[in-house]
């Protein structure tokens, strides 16, 4: 088979020297095409994120847009061979907490001083076997569009932690450090989110008629 | 410490693991401690019930939010400001 496409070996070669790069000698064109090949590739994710987050495409085209202008800027302070993911993530969150959520002025989430408070909410919330199986399975049969408008629908922070962790697959320390915040936040905000994500899915899952009326009371 | 089997004491068991299982799920768990949730999760039904739903949310959010392809205007503005090198960055006005 051929091909114009560079071979996996070029690639994996040109990727090892970008993550061994001096970036004090580097020239301005040559740290362009270097953040080119290693920024780039992440547009998708970054605007799937993007949307998750600002809930719109308009809002989420300017927040990438932003996202991208700042890492772009700030490239020569990007450690190379560390994680460029994690690293654009931040600059991403930031940029939303800056422009978008000051605008909104929307009122903080708070959840530092609930940190203790879902632990024992949880340890009591040991219930039967029969229903939990059985609302595991209406759960189940929800259309995507529900999950991700249950998503929409809660805080943002919780919105933000659950996408990082179930989406992006980031660690607690990651999320932590994307969001500026103690990884006791970060548990806080993971363990609440998905309460509340799973309250909304049972309501929708009734809604539909999945749950049988009643079930779930 | 071996655990007394005459000792009732799966409730207090059960609350100790419900509180890690977000964290099991995530797979943070220390490697002790995640041993001792497997076990219990081994012989509870009600706990590996409440684990599967965790399982199965995180599952569910992962499959909703499949990865989009970014708009190909935005992905060209963005590679125009990064090839054009002289690059100024426009900051937004803060009220």
């Amino acid at each position: 088979m051929t091909t114009d496409q560079p071979a996996v070996e070029e690639i994996d070669a040109q990727a090892a020297a970008d993550a061994a790069v001096d970036v004090a000698t580097e020239t301005p064109q040559e740290r362009s095409a270097r953040f080119e090949r290693e920024a780039m590739p992440l547009l998708d994710q970054m605007y799937s994120a993007a949307l998750r987050t600002t809930r719109n495409p308009t809002d989420a085209e300017d927040l990438v847009q932003e996202t991208y202008a700042k890492a772009f800027a700030a490239f020569h302070q990007y450690r190379p061979g560390t994680n460029l993911r994690a690293w654009m993530y931040r600059i991403l969150t930031n940029s939303y907490i800056n422009s978008y959520r000051k605008k909104q002025r929307q009122p903080l989430q708070s959840d530092a001083a609930e940190v203790e408070d879902y632990q024992l909410a949880r340890a009591a919330s040991h219930s039967s076997t029969g229903l939990r199986s059985a609302e595991a399975e209406a759960l189940d049969h929800l259309p995507d569009s529900d999950v991700t408008r249950a998503l929409a629908s809660i805080g943002e922070d919780f919105r933000m932690a659950v996408y990082l962790a179930d989406v992006e697959g980031f660690s607690y320390k990651e999320i932590a450090d994307i969001m500026d915040t103690p990884i006791g936040t970060v548990m806080s905000r993971l363990h609440r989110g998905r309460k509340q994500l799973r309250e909304l899915l049972t309501d929708y899952a009734a809604e539909r008629g999945i749950v049988r009326a009643g079930e779930g009371s | 410490m071996a655990q007394d089997p005459r000792q009732p004491d799966d409730a207090v068991d059960c609350a100790g693991v419900l509180l890690r299982l977000f964290e099991f799920v995530d797979n943070e768990t220390e490697p002790v401690d995640r041993a001792r949730i497997q076990a219990h999760l081994d012989e509870c039904g009600s706990c590996l019930a409440e684990y599967d739903r965790d399982l199965l949310l995180k599952a569910l959010v992962r499959r909703a939010c499949a990865r989009q392809s970014a708009p190909a205007q935005l992905r060209s503005q963005i590679l125009t400001r990064i090839t054009s090198t002289q690059v100024t960055v426009v900051r937004r006005t803060e009220s």
